[in-house]
């Protein structure tokens, strides 16, 4: 069978550069184009092979900058790899950044066709969905309010409600469970199984090894842009855990560090 | 379909490309839309404003160039309006579309999200406040006399040619605004510079015949002159200075959609 996802030697470069690179072309002219180009290279993703088979669900952990959201950008075709290949087999939607395109001015009812457009469908898909969208986000009071009187999240509720009524073969979701109350929450966890139960492909980042061995068939850890761990999310988020906690406490283990008192 | 509207992810099944198509045209309306109704929400006078400035504008230069320094130009007031409107399209779709993905940031960090729809959203934005004002150019023209001619056809034709030329524009423009943050500036001294050499106010057939080379050199000024024909003259416009124009812009895009395609990865790191 093809795998939904297929990740083959992926390497992503970023540049860094000069401090007073210039920009603007006013500062450009007057330094006669120098500094223009980067200063140095860095890999933010190197050498990362895996698949994820169709119907599956990936979890992905990491401390911050190890290249998580780099890598579900990459599956979704946001930049391109430097390295390496990504093969993706289906229609990709993704739980990145909530809410693109809202506009405070707009209703929820008009940033909900604009957002669902965004997110990849037609204005007739939307039109046949906005019915279940609202009811979703149990905003019906409000929908035809201007956004700038939701509150934080009511909007992050709109958003949601919007991404997971677009039907994707293969869904990113980027640490955005968190949104709402703990009721919104657990809807949300429902309606994610239950589209997994209808056999859609995701690739979940998260910081939450709990997270993981609930929704997670596989799990694999990023650590400075390698793969560090992929198999069962328990045997590797369980060694995740262990090297954060050792992290964390290697300060203190550390003699050059001095602790007052 | 255009290849710089493709999304970056095609779907490898045969039928998404028109599945495609039709996505990205739902998309372009619905951004259009989008900017249209925050304009329209936003002021007091909504839509009233786009009209406001083009009316501003041909009343100081039709006081100055009509009873002050006088020009002589028949029909002055229609005259002027035919010039000022086309070059209020042509220039506000610059300024749009210079900051349009700068601006849009999120959207284009958006998964499947066809950057390139992006500066044509700008211009047919910006169309759509050309059209609003066509009710009070057909006043102005029906007043001084003007009847509609069979030759109004061709119009769609010449504002197809203006998207042309003003989109081969846009896209560099946008490109260099997100690595140079000055672009818009730049481009508006620009601007109010090339107003003065666009004959928007003066008559471009009135000028002694060296000076007609640098005019043909200036697309927008066959694009003022195909319009003018058409409404005022009632005579279908000259194609070989709208085929002009097409060349021009056939020649900026080549590098411009170039230098577009190979950057448009690059845009997420650098927003």
């Amino acid at each position: 069978m093809r795998a939904a996802i297929a990740v083959k030697d992926l390497g992503k470069k970023f540049r860094r550069y000069h401090a007073d690179r210039p920009q603007t072309i006013h500062e450009a002219l007057l330094r006669g184009f120098r500094k223009l180009s980067a200063a140095e290279d860095f890999w933010g993703l190197k050498d990362v092979n895996f698949e994820v088979q169709k119907g599956r669900t990936l979890g992905i952990v990491g401390r911050n900058g190890a290249g998580k959201s780099t890598l579900l950008r990459l599956i979704g075709g946001v930049g391109r790899a430097d390295t390496g290949t990504i093969q993706v087999n289906g229609r990709v939607n993704a739980l990145l950044m909530l809410g693109a395109g809202f506009h405070p001015e707009l209703t929820g009812r008009e940033n909900a066709l604009v957002n669902g457009v965004v997110g990849g469908l037609t204005r007739r898909e939307v039109a046949e969905r906005l019915d279940s969208i609202i009811a979703f986000s149990e905003l019906d009071e409000y929908i035809d309010n201007p956004l700038h009187v939701y509150s934080t999240g009511m909007q992050m509720r709109l958003a949601f409600s919007i991404a997971i009524h677009s039907s994707p073969d293969i869904l990113l979701i980027d640490e955005v469970l968190s949104v709402g109350d703990i009721a919104f929450q657990r809807k949300c966890m429902d309606r994610i199984e239950k589209i997994k139960a209808a056999g859609c492909t995701i690739v979940l980042v998260t910081h939450s090894v709990g997270e993981v061995a609930d929704l997670c068939d596989d799990c694999m850890w990023l650590r400075a842009g390698r793969v560090e761990a992929y198999g069962s999310p328990s045997i590797v988020g369980s060694k995740y855990m262990a090297a954060a906690d050792s992290e964390t406490w290697s300060p203190l283990n550390d003699k050059s560090v001095t602790i007052p008192g | 379909m255009p290849f710089f509207l493709q999304k970056r992810y095609l779907n490898e099944e045969s039928d998404s490309r028109q599945k495609s198509w039709v996505y990205e045209r739902d998309l372009i309306t619905a951004l259009v839309a989008r900017d249209f109704k925050v304009r329209y929400k936003r002021s007091f006078l909504g839509i009233a404003w786009s009209l406001l400035v083009p009316l501003a504008q041909l009343g100081v230069l039709y006081v100055v160039f009509n009873n002050m320094l006088r020009l002589n130009i028949p029909h002055f007031s229609s005259f002027l309006l035919t010039g000022i409107l086309p070059w209020t399209w042509f220039q506000t779709s610059l300024m749009a579309a210079s900051t349009t993905i700068v601006d849009n940031r999120e959207l284009v960090k958006q998964v499947g999200f066809p950057v390139g729809v992006l500066p044509c959203v700008s211009i047919l934005s910006q169309w759509v406040h050309f059209l609003l004002a066509m009710p009070i150019l057909a006043g102005f023209l029906l007043a001084d006399g003007f009847r509609p001619s069979l030759a109004l056809l061709a119009l769609p034709i010449v504002m197809i040619v203006q998207f042309f030329l003003s989109a081969s524009a846009a896209y560099i423009l946008a490109t260099l605004q997100v690595r140079f943050r000055d672009t818009q500036y730049l481009l508006g001294i620009f601007l109010f510079l090339f107003f003065y050499v666009t004959p928007v106010f003066w008559d471009g057939s009135s000028l002694p015949p060296s000076y007609r080379t640098i005019i043909n050199a200036n697309p927008v000024a066959g694009l003022l002159n195909s319009y003018r024909r058409i409404l005022m003259g009632g005579t279908w416009p000259d194609v070989r200075s709208l085929a002009a124009v097409v060349f021009i812009s056939a020649v900026m895009s080549t590098g411009c959609f170039f230098l577009f395609l190979r950057s448009r990865d690059r845009f997420v790191e650098e927003l």
